[in-house]
């Protein structure tokens, strides 16, 4: 099908602890903890973009793909929050990269926008040559729009994350790919041009909660595989709750999640590949491991991905 | 108190993070009884005690918000 030749990812340096959030918004660290298990998040500062950040995350993936920009036959970013509606982040990126003449181009479906990039990169591939997948974001600039609504300001955090996708076998092989969408709960999820972000919450976690455990599945089941046959679970770290109820859903242990919400907060459409990135600068996808992406985001759209490392 | 109210009331509890009231169309979320991961939760073991899957078209909050309104949900999908 197609492989994983590089992951990359880049976070602001800007720490915003849950304590700093907590005076801002009027709540205690103690109401952020238990609504959403983050610690802290990273917010970019001035002079950083999403787009600035995703070169960094694809020079990264670059270099681990031994790759170089004009060897790359498509750019795809999974994006929410970019300031301009188009061209998006894509261009930006091309331009940084000095990578002109290759397709490149945005989706915007917020959390589930770098799952999306990445099964589009794996079904390119073969045409066009190695693909760069990114999900960047800077949510920052979005959340605090007014009117101010709490529950999501404390949820997101700013990042970009990059894998090069290439056609063939390789060390981590995308062994199939799910993804779906349902627009009837478009209003439950969205950003205008000029925001606010609206996010109907207990929609949002019903959704999700019943629509990632079956897109895991579907990518299990043609397989022969059943949630305990999967050696690491990285999701989109939209929420620690979510995360848990997902594992009790798939009736597998939490230590087979991959977690870095506390510290990265929710990165939206970066977020499923910043986690992967992580997880693989941790040494966490081991030989002969099989490792499932899932991720839920606007639309709404959701899927998953299953991975399995060579032996 | 209906026996469909009191197994409803029964599967609540545990995920209950105030009293549930007495008035079974008050807003179980506006009275902070349920929030969004503990309706997730309580949506799950109500399948478990009607024996009913609910759809995921039927997963809106409305439809759980109060006493009343999860008791006419499961006892119209049970029957």
């Amino acid at each position: 099908m197609a492989h994983l030749a590089g992951l990359g990812h880049a976070l602001p340096e800007r720490v915003v602890p849950s304590t700093e959030l907590a005076e801002r918004l009027g709540v205690t660290e103690e109401w952020i903890l238990g609504a959403c298990g983050i610690r802290e998040r990273r917010w970019i500062s001035e002079g950083d973009t999403a787009a600035s950040l995703a070169e960094r995350a694809a020079q990264a993936a670059l270099a681990r793909a031994h790759l170089t920009p004009s060897q790359l036959g498509a750019i795809i970013v999974g994006t929410g929050s970019a300031p301009r509606a188009f061209p998006g982040v894509s261009a930006a990126l091309q331009k940084l990269l000095d990578a002109p003449g290759i397709p490149a181009f945005d989706v915007p479906l917020a959390s589930v926008g770098g799952l999306f990039a990445l099964a589009l990169a794996v079904d390119l591939s073969p045409r066009t040559g190695p693909v760069l997948a990114v999900g960047a974001e800077e949510m920052s600039r979005v959340l605090l729009r007014a009117p101010l609504a709490k529950e999501t300001a404390i949820l997101f955090g700013d990042g970009a994350a990059a894998c090069v996708v290439a056609p063939g076998d390789g060390p981590i092989a995308v062994v199939d790919v799910r993804l779906g969408s349902d627009g009837t709960f478009a209003d439950a999820l969205s950003l205008g041009p000029a925001g606010p972000l609206v996010m109907d919450g207990r929609t949002v976690i019903l959704q999700a909660s019943r629509k990632l455990p079956a897109a895991i599945r579907s990518v299990l089941e043609p397989q022969g595989l059943s949630p305990a046959d999967v050696d690491l679970f990285v999701l989109h770290q939209a929420n620690l709750n979510l995360l848990r109820g997902v594992a009790r859903s798939l009736g597998v242990g939490e230590e087979k999640l991959f977690v870095n919400v506390d510290r990265v907060g929710n990165t939206s459409a970066a977020s499923v590949l910043v986690a992967l990135s992580e997880a693989s600068e941790q040494g966490l996808l081991r030989p002969g491991a099989r490792v499932v992406l899932a991720a839920f985001g606007a639309g709404f759209s959701w899927g998953a991905a299953l991975l399995r490392v060579a032996g | 108190m209906t026996p469909a109210e009191e197994k409803i009331r029964t599967v609540l509890t545990p995920f209950a993070r105030s009293p549930i009231p007495d008035d079974v169309d008050a807003s179980l979320f506006e009275l902070g009884v349920l929030d969004s991961f503990g309706l997730m939760d309580a949506v799950a073991r109500l399948e478990e005690a009607f024996g009913v899957k609910v759809p995921d078209a039927d997963l809106t909050p409305r439809r759980f918000e109060t006493l009343a309104r999860i008791e006419a949900y499961f006892t119209a999908r049970a029957a």
